[in-house]
């Protein structure tokens, strides 16, 4: 990025670009966060990445209390116009009061309204990101009132006018050192503020005189609980329960979905956040607190002492809106802990200045965003790459990438339809409400047609999509990068390179299966569908190659969801045929068997029909394990190590999609079992993530965030040298190659060369 | 019950919390608290709710401890104690009951936060503070906080102890 330090291209501010309700502001906010922003942004969400996983390890019961947590959420909202009624009734029974406020205006007004009735001159805040959302502070300030911001992260936000970067860690794209020369250029002071301690020390100090002396203390709340009216707080550094019990008015201000029916219903929650979130057992401190508190209000000579006063302001903002939309009031089972946005690879590189809008961001981001404000202000969502890392870290199994890519389907028909878009829309006989989608998204989520047409003129199509001409008018019109290689058009598809494929029959088949001819196999890396097929007959399975159709993953990825469920359930009848015939289905591509697993959950109408899917559809490798298995034999019964024309040293990348539905695991222990020495990379996504990384709008990002891929490859080789390189999504391995510049292969293709013929 | 207590001990020196073992003796209690205060000038004592008044009323003789601060006296405190309502293994938290006049600012206000939590008072997760069967059910009923290590942030950049709460724990389990 050595070109942004010139004047003329000078950063932009993260405010300047918190709005991005147009594209041209979420390409400058990326620009600003790869430039100034990344490494700490990377390294601090990498180490909550890594802590979570290790946390939530150590619960014996993690998925129950998930499926615990996710039950308990799904009652409470849809109770929730009755436990608003009981919680207002409880807190007015305790000697509190409470507003159910409809919109931020409300909200801001009664607060304003309270401090100024108590004469208050100073109010101290706990990090609050609902208050955010209303922006409380503005009015607060407009009245006359000072307002300081008590977590550490949001009085830095304070101190250099920013908009929070992620959901618990607001400053996090702040490194020490650029916190040392933000104070020291606001505070104008002399003071070494070279370590954490230092800097800590010197906002302590500020800030422990405001907490004496404050007249209104306001916190958020995590849960609330409608029986009895318990907030529950959680926080490491002190400050919410400072402001909670020294100054002698305490307003909390909290979501309509923070409330849930009991105490006792928090729980599974009180394990899982602190777990999903900084992964701790848990945070320092977790505060029960049926407020209005027992305990006297704190009081220091002069300040005569005054009656404990308590204030419930529950936001609407939108919620109830929400709540109706039968995709996005899952949105309100969130409990803010930021699994999704530190197991996002884009996030972990960009952080939420650029992966956000002006409250929230990262992957559950886009939908608070466009539930409490305006549909536009969810553009950034397209980071979003549906690689679904986030979904199984979500301690309420909230359903991320559905939500972006229907954000993206409402974001797509709102926009403007071009000419490209119109012509792409006659050829690829896009269902009528997908089809106000810019170009770029009809092109890659019908990929397959074009791919069929460079299929059949291959080395004509081959010369055509390398040629400078060619590639311009495609960035120009498609989007589509031009620093890109693009995924060479084999000169037969793999259906028919399958017809000259000798057939082995087997008196009894060990298995019979069908290998789905996805279309990145077909059209693409189609030598990697003949792999499956000798390796498979070799091992005895009566194995046949399925029709080339598309399964809707590229239009999903599009957001273009009404082609999506009409490609989705195309292939699932075509499937169906085969599983009547008691096939097993072998599917090549991770994103395509990831359709089937998991996403074609939401776009079959029949759950029958795609339960029968889920259960019979298997990635090579795993498909293998259960084979080796079944007939009691020891894989290298069946490989021959010594057969390796790349070695035994291996550098093994799996697929996003693949990690997410399980089927990484068994490709990593197969190999190892052969005998190989496998490194495995660690990184949660490539950035290419299909057609992600092809786009020119986000080009840098894509290879930024392989960085960390190439460097794990690169440390791997450091003690004896290169590894062969393997992985096992298309997009992956071309990725891959573009960092490494080095051939990449499937793992079937290593194991169809070892494979021992069923007599050996 | 020993691997609850060993757990527990475990834990809570992963969460950056100091703890100690120590007899359930009111010499022993006395003077392993007064080593650890020793260079605090003054030392505030919470209720002791959660520990017979033999146990307590040796600390009200500690050199140093003001028997009815002041709010300024609080908040310029070197040393708060709290008796614990409960430990909680699989975290090494110790759940403090508010309520008692002081209870919540000996377990704040101070850089150094001496507990004193029972050996029988431990139990195995948070979560089990949630069922009413469990210590008389009672941190369904109070105002609780679980205090898991001393104050902390990663805030400003590298992790630091001893943000607005304590900066040092220091637990002594009672056997």
């Amino acid at each position: 990025m050595g070109t942004v330090n010139t004047p003329a291209l000078q950063a932009d501010s993260p405010r300047s670009v918190a709005n991005k309700s147009d594209r041209q502001r979420l390409l400058r906010a990326i620009r600003m966060a790869l430039s100034i922003q990344s490494p700490a942004v990377r390294r601090n969400t990498q180490t909550f990445n890594r802590n979570r996983y290790r946390a939530t390890g150590l619960l014996p019961d993690y998925e129950a209390l998930k499926d615990q947590a996710r039950q308990i959420k799904e009652r409470s909202i849809a109770n929730l116009p009755q436990l608003i009624a009981q919680l207002g009734k409880t807190v007015r029974e305790r000697g509190g009061h409470v507003l159910l406020a409809a919109g931020a205006d409300e909200a801001c007004g009664y607060v304003r309204n309270v401090c100024v009735r108590h004469g208050a001159r100073l109010v101290v805040k706990g990090k609050s990101i609902t208050t955010e959302e209303i922006r409380l502070n503005h009015v607060l300030e407009a009245a006359g009132m000072e307002v300081a911001e008590s977590d550490l992260a949001e009085f830095i936000l304070q101190v250099a006018d920013e908009q929070p970067s992620h959901i618990i860690a607001p400053a996090i794209h702040y490194s020490r050192e650029r916190i040392t020369a933000l104070f020291k250029r606001k505070f104008q002071t002399d003071l070494a503020l070279d370590t954490g301690e230092e800097l800590t020390k010197f906002a302590r100090e500020i800030l422990r005189n405001k907490f004496l002396h404050a007249d209104v203390g306001i916190t958020g709340a995590n849960l609330v609980a409608a029986d009895t009216g318990t907030l529950m707080l959680v926080e490491s550094e002190g400050n919410i329960r400072m402001t909670s019990l020294l100054p002698p008015v305490h307003i909390a201000v909290a979501g309509v979905e923070k409330i849930i029916g009991t105490r006792q219903e928090m729980a599974p929650f009180l394990e899982l956040l602190a777990a999903s979130g900084t992964g701790q057992p848990l945070t320092s401190y977790t505060s029960f607190l049926s407020p209005p508190l027992d305990d006297p209000p704190f009081a220091l000579p002069g300040k005569g002492r005054k009656p404990r006063e308590f204030h419930l302001v529950l936001i609407d903002n939108g919620r109830m809106r929400m709540r109706d939309d039968s995709v996005f009031r899952e949105t309100l089972y969130c409990i803010r802990c930021s699994a999704c946005l530190n197991s996002c690879a884009n996030f972990q590189t960009v952080g939420g200045h650029a992966f956000g809008g002006e409250t929230y961001s990262g992957g559950i981001g886009g939908a608070w965003e466009a539930g409490t404000g305006r549909l536009e202000n969810a553009r950034f969502s397209e980071l979003c790459t549906g690689c679904s890392r986030c979904v199984n870290q979500c301690p309420v199994r909230i359903d991320i990438p559905w939500l972006n890519e229907n954000l993206r389907n409402r974001l797509n028909s709102a926009s403007e339809t071009f000419l490209t878009s119109g012509i792409l829309t006659t050829m690829t006989g896009a269902p009528e409400v997908d089809q106000p989608a810019p170009a770029s998204k009809l092109f890659f989520g019908n990929y397959h047609q074009f791919a069929e047409w460079g299929t059949r003129f291959a080395p004509l199509a081959n010369a055509i999509a390398n040629w400078g001409p060619a590639r311009s008018a495609m960035e120009r019109w498609l989007g589509l990068d031009r620093r890109r290689s693009l995924p060479a058009f084999p000169g037969q598809a793999l259906v028919r390179a399958a017809e000259n494929e000798p057939l082995t029959r087997t008196e009894q088949p060990t298995a019979r299966a069908v290998l789905f001819a996805d279309v990145f196999t077909n059209y693409g890396l189609a030598h990697r569908g003949v792999a499956v097929l000798r390796l498979l007959r070799k091992m005895g399975v009566d194995v046949v190659v399925s029709e080339s159709v598309p399964e809707g993953r590229a239009a999903l990825s599009q957001g273009l969801l009404a082609t999506a469920a009409l490609y989705a359930q195309r292939a699932a009848s075509l499937l169906d045929h085969y599983l009547d015939e008691g096939r097993d289905v072998i599917v090549l591509e991770p994103s395509s068997l990831a359709m089937f697993r998991r996403d074609a959950l939401h776009l079959l109408e029949n759950q029958a029909q795609f339960e029968r899917l889920r259960s019979w559809t298997f990635e090579p490798l795993e498909y293998i394990t259960r084979l080796i298995e079944k007939s009691g034999r020891k894989p290298q019964e069946f490989f021959d190590i010594d057969r390796s024309t790349v070695g035994t040293r291996l550098f093994y990348h799996s697929h996003c999609q693949q990690k997410t539905i399980g089927c990484a695991a068994p490709t990593e222990k197969l190999l190892r079992d052969i005998g190989f020495d496998v490194v495995s990379s660690s990184v949660e996504c490539c950035g290419m993530a299909g057609s992600f990384g092809y786009k020119q709008d986000f080009y840098e990002l894509s290879m930024a965030v392989g960085e960390d891929l190439f460097q794990q490859v690169r440390k791997a080789e450091e003690d004896g040298g290169p590894r062969a390189l393997l992985a096992s999504g298309t997009s992956c391995s071309e990725q891959l190659h573009a960092g490494m510049n080095r051939e990449v292969l499937h793992p079937v293709e290593l194991l169809a060369a070892i494979v021992r013929s069923s007599g050996e | 019950m020993s691997g609850l207590i060993d757990a527990f001990e475990a834990n809570a020196r992963r969460a950056v919390a100091t703890v100690e073992r120590i007899a359930s003796s009111p010499a022993a209690v006395r003077a392993a608290v007064a080593r650890v205060v020793k260079d605090s000038r003054v030392i505030v004592l919470g209720p002791g709710e959660f520990l017979s008044s033999e146990l307590m009323d040796p600390l009200r003789e500690l050199p140093g401890l003001v028997p009815q601060p002041s709010d300024e006296m609080l908040s310029t405190a070197d040393a708060g104690i709290s008796s614990a309502f409960a430990g909680i293994a699989s975290s090494g938290s110790v759940c403090i009951a508010m309520g008692p006049p002081l209870a919540a600012a000996v377990s704040l206000l101070m850089p150094l936060h001496v507990v004193l939590v029972c050996a029988n008072r431990i139990v195995k997760r948070p979560r089990d503070l949630f069922d009413p069967a469990c210590l008389g059910g009672e941190a369904l009923k109070r105002n609780v906080v679980l205090i898991t290590g001393p104050s902390a942030t990663a805030d400003m950049g590298p992790l630091v102890r001893g943000v607005h709460g304590p900066q040092r724990l220091q637990i002594f389990v009672l056997e």
